[in-house]
């Protein structure tokens, strides 16, 4: 029972991260068919701006020391003003463009991002204490469970809730609603393109700040790398998930989740380094199965 | 079939310009460059041969593929299977099967089976993968990527795991590069006008008219993807000669990216596109490097910092599509009439 | 004035790169990462590598000759790799030195080998870098990432008398699977030494909760954990690990030698690294302190791990080599440098035969890491070299 409930908060606190990612790239898929493969830079960006730059081994933390009051607002402005600049200066003017081009932009724009903090920062991986009071663990129902685990899952639901809420009871949220189902419509009936485009990218800019202060508090590294694998899996789930469909992504996030961390533990040792392989191999099940996604919105639906 | 000739007759026009351009670089490069240089242009004809092959697919089918670089991997490693004397596969594959640890096979004849496993693999994965469509169909053929990507890395005793293995031939000069250029820009003209390409493109830019036509999308697209595949396992094979070393790590997101990124550049729906966008980029990533060094001016050396070379050709690929959303070549062939080149295949 | 110091030794450091050859000097190419991921990596030892350089050149040359260095940039690019390994052999490098890594390193060397001249691997640890992996005229200066695993293991056995070990490996690269092969060859050697549990991760991997899980569920604590990972994933696991309550003594590989991470993990306590010499400024050899403040000098940084010294060690035999052969023929150097054996260096002794280019055994510092704070408390060398058929089974 206690290993069960041990599996059940692994795979929960993996899964937030996934579902989290997840989220931040179906908004911006949601209003503009936009696969931002630049997300997982983002995420980078955001915990590189703890650091001082500097190619030193030893890191020179700068906005990391801030109280803690200050240091979130300050890391989520940061993501939501990258995100919202990237729209501005490049995203903009590929609205019109077909998806495979907006696809290669957004991987150019993460690939400048990237070697951009490699000239500030260089390759190599950097340390950074933060809040590692988190690392102390609490005990409930007889599993111990890292405070962190805790406190990321239920930043995740506090997310998932605040966001549901914003986007079924404020008007910016409706016509957000209004522009991820059908654009072209949406824009007929008076929505504001741009406006509802940019908040999109601000709070996909947000959740990216999030994962990062997460990532960077769980492994006490900022690397050019970190966001990488969970902006790969989060585009997967998005997929899996319905795209367009933020409950969907947010579900499929967790799903992946929950399948890793599920292979890892049912694996024989020998298998377990092709643990992925198996994980990959359910996605492509999930897709055959279901090529429409878990939760396919009804604009997603071909009409042929 | 008469209607057939005058296609060849209209469209051979683009075939023979873009060998043409292939054969200039390589005789000029043999005339004037440096060994160095030398190995940039082999690299670059080997990138033809991984674009052009991506293009047979992507670019007729319209389905972006994530993909195909594990083909590359299939072809690298069964290259390395077929010529790595007996005696180093005993000690660093000793996991293979006794009949592979003892052939070892011409290179061009290993290269012709690279390619067929890789093809015979498409066809299996494919009769699943290519009943998808848009975006599922990325994601899936992203997952068979990471797939073999996942094995090679740890099937230790068949692929010597994450480390490099060697022993590889070395054999992939300018002339061999060119050959394989040519002949996979040939085979991607050759299937584009074939009924199964026209097919294919119908589909791409009317799926219910050519559904209702009787054509098979689905069908078409296997084809497509196992020729693609048979082409990028061979142009696996050569780039295993070329380096001398093939490690899977070199087979995965890097890779799949700056291929994906020079179709695009070029223009994902023509064949020239897919030739232009690797020449093109090639051309400004060497610029970028020389001036990397350092370029005399009177004296004076005058350098970019290092690592600026990167992020200007993110930089000038984001200008490019922001100014050519369907590429360089906007989609459309080059042929003798250079003012106003012809839609493709039509 | 330290600053100053340092301006003056670069503006040497200047003058060997760009200054003229002469017709009479003695080219050693650099095909190393100048930018991109391994450059960090590869500078420090390429450092090390210049300071006896610079220091030979001083003292008369070699051969009475001038060293002048080229270099040529891999991009952390293999293909790249090849193109700067021709390079600098068209600049008339008689020594090619060659990125740390053996996958990134690998196609300058083979470069170099088949233009028939002698190699060396920065810092490789696989055994792969030298005869099996590249053929018989390349080298590396390092110590097998294997012995770091065997040696952690017999020390941990015979003085923190472990006997339950239990083993977590990153399946990410060679150097990880080599320390536990390592590990894996010394345990049964060891009397009643067991494997209580295995377990495998990925270096990308943002969470290690089920594996840690997984330790957590053994009816006790082990003894010790070898841990075969490197950085940045290395980092994380560990944070995780001493997180999750695990108290139990920590052994690693070298790879994650260097206290610059050590804030992401505060008071770390009961942590061993094997270390070919200190970087904290108590090695029992004081020459290797003042190695230290020199490389401080030239670079105006402490040397951030060991992977510094095998830059400065790599120098060191293959010049002594070249005067005992009183030639640069590649095939003289090689059969001196085969003769060489416990060639005692500033960082341990060094043997070459014809059958292995690289040290199945070697002298390792063990560093302790109390409350945060690394420190050098032992000294081990392996009793029994690990047999080159067992390394290359691997």
């Amino acid at each position: 029972m206690t290993a069960l409930l041990q599996i059940l908060f692994d795979a929960l606190s993996l899964g937030s991260l996934y579902a989290l990612g997840a989220l931040g790239i179906a908004l911006i898929f949601g209003v503009m068919r936009l696969v931002n493969f630049a997300h997982g830079d983002y995420i980078a960006f955001c915990v590189f701006a703890l650091l001082w730059p500097s190619i030193d081994a030893a890191a020179i933390v700068f906005a990391g020391n801030l109280p803690t009051i200050i240091l979130i607002p300050l890391i989520l402005a940061i993501g939501a003003g990258l995100s919202v600049l990237s729209e501005i200066l490049v995203f903009r003017r590929f609205r019109n463009a077909n998806p495979a081009t907006m696809m290669i932009a957004s991987f150019a724009l993460g690939y400048v991002l990237k070697n951009f903090l490699l000239m500030l920062f260089s390759s190599r991986p950097k340390s950074i204490d933060l809040w590692s009071n988190l690392s102390q663990q609490v005990e409930i129902a007889g599993a111990r469970i890292p405070l962190l685990q805790v406190i990321t899952i239920t930043i995740t639901i506090v997310i998932l809730i605040a966001l549901t809420a914003f986007l079924k009871r404020t008007r910016f949220g409706l016509e957000m609603r209004a522009a991820a189902e059908n654009f072209t419509m949406a824009r007929m009936l008076g929505v504001k393109a741009n406006r509802v485009i940019m908040l999109a990218f601000a709070i996909s800019g947000m959740l990216a700040a999030a994962i990062g202060l997460i990532l960077a508090t769980q492994s006490g590294t900022v690397d050019i790398q970190m966001g990488m694998s969970v902006m790969l899996v989060a585009f997967i789930a998005t997929v899996i998930g319905g795209l367009g469909s933020l409950p969907g992504a947010v579900i499929a996030g967790f799903l992946i989740g929950g399948a890793s961390v599920l292979m890892q533990v049912i694996l024989p040792l020998e298998a377990r380094p092709f643990r992925d392989a198996f994980v990959y191999g359910a996605v492509i099940a999930c897709l055959i199965w279901r090529p429409q996604g878990l939760l396919a919105p009804k604009s997603a639906k071909q009409r042929v | 079939m008469a209607q057939r000739s005058s296609l060849l007759a209209r469209t051979i026009s683009t075939l023979i310009i873009l060998i043409l351009i292939l054969v200039a670089i390589a005789v000029v490069t043999k005339l004037l460059g440096s060994r160095p240089f030398e190995r940039t242009v082999v690299e670059m004809f080997i990138r033809v041969m991984l674009v052009v092959g991506i293009y047979i697919f992507v670019g007729n089918s319209g389905v972006i593929s994530f993909g195909h670089m594990g083909f590359m991997c299939i072809g690298a490693y069964a290259a390395a299977w077929f010529t790595i004397p007996a005696v180093m596969k005993q000690v660093s594959l000793p996991g293979l099967p006794n009949f592979l640890i003892n052939t070892q096979l011409p290179i061009f004849l290993s290269a012709f089976l690279a390619g067929l496993l890789a093809a015979l693999f498409a066809l299996i994965v494919g009769r699943i993968l290519m009943r998808l469509s848009g975006i599922a169909a990325s994601i899936a053929t992203f997952a068979m990527l990471a797939v073999i990507n996942v094995v090679y890395s740890n099937w230790d005793s068949v692929t010597g795991g994450t480390g490099s293995i060697v022993g590889i031939p070395f054999y992939t000069g300018i002339w061999t590069a060119l050959g394989g250029a040519i002949l996979v820009v040939i085979i991607a003209y050759l299937y584009q006008i074939s009924r199964s390409g026209l097919a294919l493109r119908a589909g791409r830019d009317e799926a219910t008219a050519a559904a209702a036509s009787g054509v098979n999308i689905v069908r078409e697209r296997l084809i497509a993807f196992v020729i693609s595949a048979f082409v990028i396992g061979v142009a696996g094979a050569l780039y295993g000669h070329f380096l001398g070393v093939v490690n899977p790590d070199a087979f995965y997101l890097g890779v799949t990216f700056i291929t994906l990124s020079m179709l695009v550049v070029g223009g994902m729906n023509s064949l020239s596109g897919a030739v232009m966008g690797v020449i093109v980029i090639s051309g400004i990533i060497q610029l970028l490097r020389w001036l990397e060094k350092g370029v005399d001016l009177g004296g004076t050396t005058l350098a970019i910092p290092n690592g600026l070379q990167e992020i200007t050709i993110g930089l000038v690929m984001i200008v490019i599509l922001m100014f050519r959303p369907s590429g360089l070549t906007r989609n459309r062939e080059i042929t003798w009439r250079f003012k106003g080149a012809t839609k493709p295949s039509e | 004035m330290s600053r100053l110091k340092a301006l003056g030794l670069a503006a040497t450091f200047g003058a060997l790169i760009s200054g003229p050859a002469l017709a009479d000097d003695i080219v050693v190419g650099f095909a190393t990462a100048e930018s991109g991921f391994m450059q960090a990596y590869d500078k420090p030892a390429q450092d090390a590598a210049l300071i006896r350089i610079d220091e030979i050149n001083k003292a008369g040359g070699l051969l009475g000759r001038q060293i002048k260095v080229v270099t040529a940039d891999t991009k952390t690019d293999r293909a790249e790799g090849a193109k700067a390994g021709l390079e600098v052999l068209d600049k008339g490098a008689e020594l090619v030195i060659v990125s740390c890594d053996y996958d990134f390193g690998a196609p300058a060397a083979l470069a170099a080998e088949a233009a028939g001249k002698v190699s060396f691997f920065l810092c490789a640890e696989s055994i792969k870098a030298g005869i099996p992996g590249v053929g018989p005229h390349s080298f590396s200066s390092s110590v097998l990432a294997a012995v770091q695993g065997a040696t952690m293991a017999e020390w941990a056995y015979n003085k923190k008398n472990a006997r339950k070990f239990y083993r977590l490996l990153d399946t990410w690269t060679v150097y990880n699977k080599g320390i536990c092969d390592g590990f894996d060859w010394q345990l049964p050697r060891l009397k009643d030494a067991e494997l209580v549990g295995s377990d495998t991760f990925k270096n990308e991997d943002a969470s290690i909760a089920s594996q840690i899980s997984r330790i957590k569920a053994l009816p006790q604590e082990p003894d010790a954990i070898m841990l075969c990972t490197m950085m940045p994933g290395a980092v994380s696991a560990i944070k995780q690990i001493r997180a999750a309550g695990i108290k139990a003594p920590i052994l690693n590989g070298s790879g994650v030698d260097g206290s610059y991470w050590l804030s992401a993990v505060p008071d770390l306590s009961n942590f061993f690294v094997p270390a070919q010499g200190s970087i904290y400024g108590d090695d029992p050899n004081p020459k290797v302190n003042e190695f230290n403040k020199k490389y401080k000098e030239v670079t105006g940084g402490d040397p951030s791990s060991q992977y510094v010294y095998p830059g400065y060690v790599l120098i060191d035999v293959w010049s002594k080599a070249v005067e005992r052969a009183k030639s640069l023929d590649a095939d003289a150097v090689v059969a001196e440098l085969e003769k060489m054996k416990d060639e005692p260096t500033l960082f341990g002794p060094r043997t070459f035969t014809s059958e292995i280019h690289h040290q199945n055994k070697g002298r390792y510092l063990i560093i302790e890491t109390t409350n945060g704070k690394p420190a050098v408390v032992d000294e081990w060398t392996i009793s029994e070299a690990i047999p080159v058929a067992d390394l290359l089974k691997q």
